[in-house]
């Protein structure tokens, strides 16, 4: 097995990709969620699917039972979604938390910044308190999260580098993009269910070499050539255009852009897999963010966000951009679920890359075999 | 209807804000202090759950015979 990750990790122009297990056997699914999805900073959702405070939404991220909350003071949070009494799940659906989250079980209550408030009854009936139950130690488990470009990253087993540190290069890459953004609201997010593992729709995502085949449309006006790699190994990697062009509305009308931009985006866009599960995307007047949602070895929901730059944005021209951009994300579909199908093939022997056109596929390839590496050697040497 | 009836009714409607009231309501009633300890107990959750204004004075209840922090 680590011979074939060795392969992975070769330089692009003799390396093989992942072998087949990681997309279709169950064993190494739990192992990359350990080593790659709850060991690093991964997506969860976005900050403006909680806009208020109280708004409390269960999330089950590769099959961890979770909470994103916004809590009494504004603060996007995300807890173990179980109850420190009995392990009960606290929250079922997403509603507004008005005052404590009590449990449905024996009414334990939590604050919505998690500290336990109330254990009615702990003591017997009417008491509720007792010594050997300590509130203070029996907070939320807390979930380290952080909230960049209204992305909620989560670092579940709390050992990653801080944010900031961890992300550095897709946060220097684009500090001029460092500006408030506004979700286009109910007309700019969609999901979509593939039938892949979660890893194919990054794979498929980072590169720009099956543009002109799989979205012809493009071709028109953003030819192959036009665009370039991006591959920052060990971290992130992605594609860029030279050549993006504003859409308009029938009108003329057109978004607005980001202020400040240097000149460079009048015409260029980047389109990022920011390591685990992030497809990100930053345009001159507007950005989207993908976080892909592994429900298995061979199940995966990309939820789209649409951003703009300003608050009020024409409604006709959001509807037209999330149908674009929805058309492209559609076009995706068969190929990723083509090549989950694929890997079912038991002589597919990873494949072979395109030294000059899959280096930013390679790239997060050789990322999560290090991964893995890094989490095996780590499990051998506690045995 | 009464109270017991009442009480039953709340909680197959989810009407927290009658729970604390009923409760409390209840706990007002009876010259047992523990049993008004459970039922003020029961009146002071649901007011913790939705912000009822009344959850001051019911943990302050509490608090002051011994039953919560």
């Amino acid at each position: 097995m680590s011979d074939l990750l060795s392969s992975v990790r070769q330089p692009v122009t003799t390396a093989n990709g992942l072998p087949n297990a990681h997309y279709i056997d169950p064993k190494t699914y739990e192992e990359e969620r350990q080593a790659v999805l709850f060991a690093s900073w991964a997506g969860l959702a976005v900050a403006a699917d909680v806009p208020e405070k109280g708004d409390a939404v269960p999330i089950d991220f590769a099959g961890m039972p979770l909470l994103l909350i916004r809590d009494r003071d504004g603060d996007v949070r995300v807890f173990q979604n179980t109850c420190r009494h009995r392990g009960m799940i606290l929250v079922e659906e997403p509603r507004k938390i008005e005052g404590a989250i009590r449990c449905p079980y024996h009414s334990w209550c939590y604050s919505t910044k998690g500290d336990l408030v109330s254990t009615p009854h702990v003591g017997g009936p009417g008491q509720n308190t007792h010594p050997d139950v300590k509130r203070a130690d029996l907070g939320l488990i807390e979930i380290k999260s952080h909230v960049w470009r209204d992305v909620v990253w989560i670092n579940v087993d709390g050992k990653a580098p801080e944010f900031v540190d961890a992300m550095s290069g897709p946060i220097a890459r684009w500090a001029e993009f460092d500006k408030p953004l506004y979700h286009g609201g109910d007309d700019s997010k969609f999901t979509l269910s593939v039938k892949s593992n979660w890893k194919l729709a990054v794979e498929n995502y980072c590169e720009s070499y099956h543009l002109p085949w799989v979205h012809p449309g493009l071709n028109s006006y953003s030819r192959l050539e036009d665009h370039y790699n991006i591959e920052e190994y060990g971290h992130y990697s992605g594609q860029g255009t030279l050549v993006y062009r504003q859409l308009k509305s029938d009108k003329g009308a057109m978004f607005p852009d980001f202020e400040g931009l240097s000149e460079k985006w009048d015409t260029a866009a980047e389109y990022l897999a920011v390591y685990p599960n992030v497809l990100l995307g930053v345009h001159r007047d507007h950005g989207f963010a993908i976080i892909l949602k592994p429900e298995g070895p061979e199940a995966t929901s990309e939820h789209i966000h649409l951003y703009y730059p300003v608050a009020d944005t024409d409604a006709e021209l959001r509807a037209k951009n999330a149908e674009l951009w929805k058309v492209v994300f559609e076009e995706d579909i068969f190929v990723v679920e083509g090549m989950q199908r694929g890997r079912h093939g038991v002589n597919f022997d990873g494949g072979r890359f395109s030294p000059a056109m899959d280096g930013p596929t390679h790239c997060f390839h050789d990322w999560v075999a290090g991964r893995v590496q890094t989490y095996r050697s780590a499990a051998q040497a506690a045995e | 209807m009464d109270l017991n009836s009442t009480l039953i009714a709340a909680h197959d409607h989810g009407d927290k804000r009658a729970l604390v009231e009923l409760y409390d309501k209840a706990a007002r009633d009876t010259d047992d202090i523990d049993h008004a300890c459970f039922l003020t107990t029961q009146a002071y959750i649901f007011a913790l759950d939705c912000n009822h204004p009344l959850r001051h004075a019911l943990h302050a209840f509490l608090v002051k015979h011994g039953r919560e922090e």
